[in-house]
């Protein structure tokens, strides 16, 4: 909305947007965080406690709430059987990784601070998971290389007769290629060199979708193209939860909330909270939450070597010489060393 | 129909009433002598009576007086007063013709009543404003308008420019009733909110009734904006205009049948589209920003005092900005009047249909839709005005409103759409009203305006209404049943008195002392938990969750009027209110209230208060300088009990509402430098509005497969390295040096919000100024122009601040505060007029 009146604030020629760089508040809430997940695939699941942190732009020490160590935390079925996590890292409790969701029970989480909170979760069904019904990737040519990408088209079948709600996770791994340095001169022996690497960059944009109007259908996954900047290969990878009403209006108010234009009809922003609560302190505020749903994981390699024509790759070539995106200037011998690459991982793609 | 049966008997009983001996009627007309067209608050005086009598929207008056000679004076503001003498030895009748004041004293500056109305009027809490002083405001965009030009009265307020509407005394925006000649309109708006939907050119004059509000008007509980629309002129043809940047203007009127039918027409349309074309940027050329408003009035008179008029207004808007989805909204109504003066006895019958339509036009390929909510309203209503001999005057009526407000059926509108249709259901409601009032002068110093109006709603079948389970929040888990109505059945009713009272004590000629008391019931309510109002929010009636609003407001003023040496003529006044409010509306935290057939599962009912202090000084007349100063002070909260399971708004502790802003600084100066220039300006300053700021910030860890993975394989951490670049001989050399590969962990970054509104935005200040350019006088063509800057401070007054989170360990808790009008807008509008 906030574009909206931009726009008319005769077409935009007169509104203006400014960032206001000394606003900051210390961390006036006592609020716990939790946040946790368990699905039908192999664990081991992971579930992370901390407090809330101030709202400081530039303050480093603040762009992560303080951990919650030494907590008891499990996860119990409706059976009664619980399973106690492990704290592998401060404030990191994991699963024993034999322990797997199973569709159609429900779990819930159990807490007990070391300062005495004791926080639970709703019970959570493990649903169904749904399976993307299509997931590929088309090349679309254009005049200008800025202008070429790969459109990623994926979809849904929707059950007919149920409301159905998903949270789906993008996560892509772009292979990257380094320069080797000259050999040495011989005799010397030429040491082996490593140039093809990945890199995940994190993602930490939710695609929320529902079927509501398209009940029953088959519903495209918005979902942003892939530039044809480089030659190199591009995963795509997406999982997708099959969520309950509950935790899809969770993220979804998260999701409008983050996107707030500042404009008068965004709705008036306010505390979230989830599905977990302090049993013996009702008034003490438990923020984040414990999703449960059935899931199902796809990738698709989008080869942007084969099939593209020989004028457009021309003039790729000359745009990945001219922006040195083999990172000339910087040969190495092992791409896995490329510490500027954010989120190097090597070699290898995590294992499917 | 027993209402109808009513009304009749007491017009009856009423007519006869009058007819005593010794007492006559003297009745009559004052009209402009060059147009013809009628006076409205013209007022006539008579030798040795403290009463006179003032003319009604038609030019009509009539009042009862006891057999004798008198002399009479006839008045209206911006006219040469005039004297007669009549020995009323029977009923009589005549017409007066006022000739205009031609030289520039005295210019009226807010008035469309004689200068001493505020001191000798029985209520309090009213703003009048003429045609005249509306179009000699400074202007946005060359566009004079009503609504922005009330923004400028004390009381009278706004959440921000472009916003939708506007609050008065701290009520809700759906809480003003807006009439357009007699026809309530449901959206008030152009562009958003930046216009007001209504052509200022057909506007005769308009009343905002902020406290005293008489017992005629009811269905909104803060206050009614009344605006009347001209009548044609009946003796010549006549056309006027203008063309300004945003949109451009005609009005024709004349006589159909010379002396006795006039037609009015007006129509005003936007030019944006034609900007838009020329615009570079694509998404500005696939915009849109149509709008159009078109009225009309036949006037035909029946005989001297009685007269009937049909009436049209048209109102559309189509919005889109680059995107698939288009906005619109339009408001048609149709309406019917007959108006006469029997005796001592006028009646007013109007008749009307209105049909209002907004929604969302999707044209997304493979997902086209519509979503078209409207309310189709039919009415009829009479009003009766009995003068009552030096008695005062007795003020009767009643009124019927049907409903069917249609929530709006989603549907794919091509073969291709993908979309499912999802039906809504449409509501059926009447809504009921019968008044009386009677103006009483006690003695000569004390006057007392009360009145009495019995409201009835009933929401109709057929519908579909669910039960929840008692003692538990309305959810969808709590729903036990589903009630089917068929069409005969009344599913809910609810109604209620509204007593209004009105009473002033006279100190001195000069100087008067005020209280009042009214109750106003609401039942039909705006669902919106937006800031602001948007043009596509739906309207709901009251049903078994949602009970009338009613409004109780208390109120007491001073006022007192005084001249100086130079005869200039000041107005002061100091208005103190209270209101209560029970039944308002409010939201469960991220509502969902479109297309949602259970809709009440959102909503919670609350309470409100307001109240504040409105000081006002304005000269009425002077030789060059008028104007106004108003400050007010003005709070209104809200409180809305939470509920286990809910979280109410701030955990059921009151709150500031979302326009709460206490300090209101206005003034408005017209200043006549020559004949024919004068200067216009205008300065607003008021509080910045609340806002609920973040008292933290956290992160949920949902996505960090990555980081577990990378840490849980070895492969975080790791020795890596990294460019560091030195300059050496002039030149820059890169050389790798060790480091360690170490992603730190982050997530899904969220503001941690507490308490709601609490903290407030900036102040608002702006400074508008114009100059006027009268034509030549005595020439066919006239043509005056208009030059103005809005905002000539050119301050970037803030309309938001907001948090906007994103991903990434540095750039995740930014601040940005946005301004709509962050610049000086200067316009240029040309008049005419032939």
């Amino acid at each position: 909305m906030r574009r909206i009146l931009a726009f008319v604030g005769l077409l935009g020629l007169f509104s203006c947007e400014t960032e206001i760089t000394d606003f900051k508040t210390e961390n006036l809430s006592d609020a716990v965080v939790v946040y946790g997940e368990m699905t039908n695939q192999a664990g081991p699941y992971t579930v992370r406690l901390n407090y809330t942190s101030g709202y400081s732009p530039f303050d480093a020490t603040q762009f992560q709430g303080e951990s919650i160590p030494g907590a008891d935390v499990r996860i119990v079925e409706e059976s009664g059987s619980a399973i106690v996590l492990k704290e592998i890292q401060k404030g990191m409790y994991q699963t024993p990784a034999s322990f797997q969701g199973q569709v159609g029970k429900k779990y819930r989480l159990k807490i007990m601070t070391p300062n005495g909170l004791d926080i639970a979760s709703n019970w959570q069904e493990l649903s169904a998971p749904t399976e993307l019904k299509t997931l590929n990737s088309k090349y679309v040519n254009a005049g200008k290389v800025e202008d070429m990408y790969f459109e990623i088209q994926a979809s849904l079948q929707d059950t007919r007769g149920s409301d159905d709600y998903y949270f789906i996770k993008r996560q892509d791994f772009i292979q990257f290629l380094t320069t080797c340095p000259t050999p040495p001169a011989p005799p010397a022996p030429v040491p082996i060199c490593y140039s093809k690497c990945w890199q995940a960059v994190q993602n930490t944009q939710p695609i929320l979708m529902d079927d509501a109007f398209l009940d029953g259908r088959e519903i495209k996954v918005p979902l942003a193209a892939i530039p044809y900047d480089d030659f190199t290969e591009w995963f795509v990878q997406l999982e997708v939860y099959h969520v309950d009403k509950a935790t899809h209006q969770y993220w979804k108010r998260q999701e409008d909330q983050r996107t707030l234009g500042g404009g008068i009809f965004d709705k008036v922003p306010a505390q979230i909270i989830g599905n977990l609560t302090c049993l013996n302190n009702p008034d003490r505020q438990v923020l984040g939450y414990f999703m449960v749903a059935g899931k199902t994981k796809k990738r698709v390699l989008v080869d942007r070597y084969n099939g593209i024509p020989g004028e457009s790759y021309q003039k790729l070539v000359n745009l990945v010489n001219f922006k040195k995106l083999r990172y000339q200037d910087s040969p190495l011998w092992d791409c896995r060393q490329a510490a500027w690459v954010p989120y190097n991982i090597g070699l290898n793609l995590p294992v499917y | 129909m027993r209402y109808v049966v009513l009304v009749v008997l007491l017009m009856i009983s009423c007519a006869t009433f009058g007819q005593k001996r010794g007492y006559f009627i003297f009745s009559g007309t004052i009209q402009d002598l060059e147009t013809k067209a009628p006076l409205e608050g013209a007022s006539v005086l008579f030798s040795g009576l403290s009463i006179g009598a003032r003319t009604d929207s038609s030019g009509h008056f009539s009042l009862t007086l006891p057999s004798r000679s008198y002399q009479m004076v006839f008045r209206s503001l911006g006219y040469k007063f005039k004297t007669g003498r009549i020995d009323l030895k029977e009923n009589a009748n005549m017409t007066v013709y006022l000739e205009k004041a031609e030289q520039i004293l005295d210019e009226v500056v807010i008035s469309a009543e004689k200068s001493e109305a505020n001191v000798n009027r029985t209520i309090m809490g009213v703003e009048k404003m003429s045609s005249k002083t509306l179009k000699k405001l400074p202007n946005l965009m060359g566009e004079a308008d009503v609504i922005r030009s009330i923004m400028l009265l004390p009381g009278v307020s706004t959440v921000g420019e472009g916003a939708s509407g506007f609050n008065v005394r701290g009520g809700n925006v759906d809480q003003n009733l807006v009439l357009l000649d007699g026809v309530p309109l449901f959206n008030t708006s152009h562009l958003f909110g930046f216009f007001t939907g209504f052509n200022a050119d057909m506007v005769q004059d308009l009343s905002l009734y902020k406290g005293g509000i008489p017992s005629m008007y009811g269905g909104r509980a803060s206050s009614v904006l009344d605006v009347r629309v001209k009548e044609g002129n009946f003796d010549t043809w006549g056309i006027q205009g203008g063309v300004g940047p945003i949109s451009s203007r005609l009005l024709v009127d004349g006589p159909l049948v010379k002396g006795k039918t006039s037609l009015i027409l007006g129509a005003r349309g936007s030019i944006s589209d034609f900007y838009l074309g020329y615009f570079p940027n694509p998404a500005l050329k696939k915009s849109k920003a149509d709008f159009y408003d078109v009225n009309f009035k036949l006037t035909h008179k029946l005989n001297e005092n009685q007269r009937i008029s049909l009436s049209g207004y048209i109102s559309h808007d189509e919005f889109k900005f680059a995107s698939d989805t288009l906005y619109s909204w339009q408001t048609q109504s149709l309406s019917f009047k007959h108006n006469a003066l029997w005796g001592n006895l006028s009646h007013n019958f109007t008749a009307f249909v209105s049909d209002y339509q907004y929604g969302i036009e999707g044209m997304k390929k493979g997902l086209e839709f519509d979503w078209k909510p409207s309310i189709k309203q039919q009415t009829v209503r009479e009003d009766l005005s009995l003068d009552l001999k030096g008695k005062g005057r007795m003020d009767f009526g009643a009124e019927f409103n049907q409903y069917q407000n249609d929530a709006g059926t989603f549907r794919p509108t091509s073969t291709s759409s993908e979309v499912n249709e999802f039906p809504m259901q449409v509501e059926n409601s009447r809504e009921m009203a019968i008044y009386v009032g009677h103006s009483l002068p006690i003695g000569k110093r004390i006057s007392l305006d009360y009145g009495l109006r019995y409201a009835y709603f009933q929401l109709l079948g057929p519908l579909q209404t669910y039960q929840y389970r008692l003692g538990t929040p309305r959810t969808l888990n709590s729903l036990t049943d589903t009630l089917r109505y068929v069409s005969s059945d009344v599913i809910q009713s609810y109604g209620g008195l509204e007593p209004r009272v009105s009473l002033a004590v006279k100190l001195d000629s000069s100087t008067s002392v005020k209280l009042g008391f009214n109750r106003m019931q609401q039942f039909m309510h705006l669902l919106s938990n937006t800031m602001a109002i948007s043009p596509v929010d739906i309207w709901k009636n009251s049903n078994a969750y949602l009970p009338q609003q009613v409004a109780d407001q208390f109120s007491m003023g001073v006022f007192k009027n005084f001249t100086n040496a130079q005869n200039a003529v000041f107005e002061a006044s100091a208005e103190f209110y209270y209101k209560r409010l029970s039944n308002v509306i409010d939201y469960v935290d991220g509502a969902a209230l479109y297309l949602n057939p259970t809709v009440e599962t959102e909503l919670v009912v609350g309470k409100g208060r307001a109240y504040g202090a409105e000081f006002f000084l304005k000269k009425a007349r002077g030789l060059r300088l008028t104007g106004w100063v108003s400050y007010t002070y003005a709070r209104s909260f809200r409180q809305v009990s939470a509920t286990e399971g809910q979280n109410a708004a701030n955990f059921g502790k009151e709150f500031p509402a979302n326009f709460d802003m206490p300090h209101n600084f206005k003034f408005v100066l017209n200043n006549r430098l020559t004949k024919r220039i004068s200067f216009n300006s205008n300065f607003t300053f008021t509080s910045g509005r609340p806002i609920t700021y973040p008292n933290g910030r956290y992160k949920i860890y949902a996505f960090n497969d990555l980081y577990d993975y990378g840490y849980a394989n070895g492969i975080f951490p790791r020795p890596g390295l990294t460019p560091t670049t030195y300059q050496y001989g002039g030149s820059n050399n890169t050389f790798l040096t060790s480091t360690t590969i170490r992603p730190l962990l982050d997530g899904y970054s969220s503001p941690s919000f507490t308490l709601r509104n609490q903290e407030r935005i900036p102040f608002y200040m702006r400074l508008d100024i114009g100059f006027t350019i009268e034509p030549k006088e005595g020439k066919r063509w006239q043509g005056s122009w208009n030059f103005s800057v809005y905002n000539i401070l050119s301050r970037q007054n803030v309309y938001s601040i907001f948090f906007r989170s994103s991903t990434g360990l540095i750039n995740q808790a930014r601040t940005y505060q946005f301004s709509v009008l962050g610049a000086a807008i200067p316009s240029v509008t040309y008049n005419f007029k032939f």
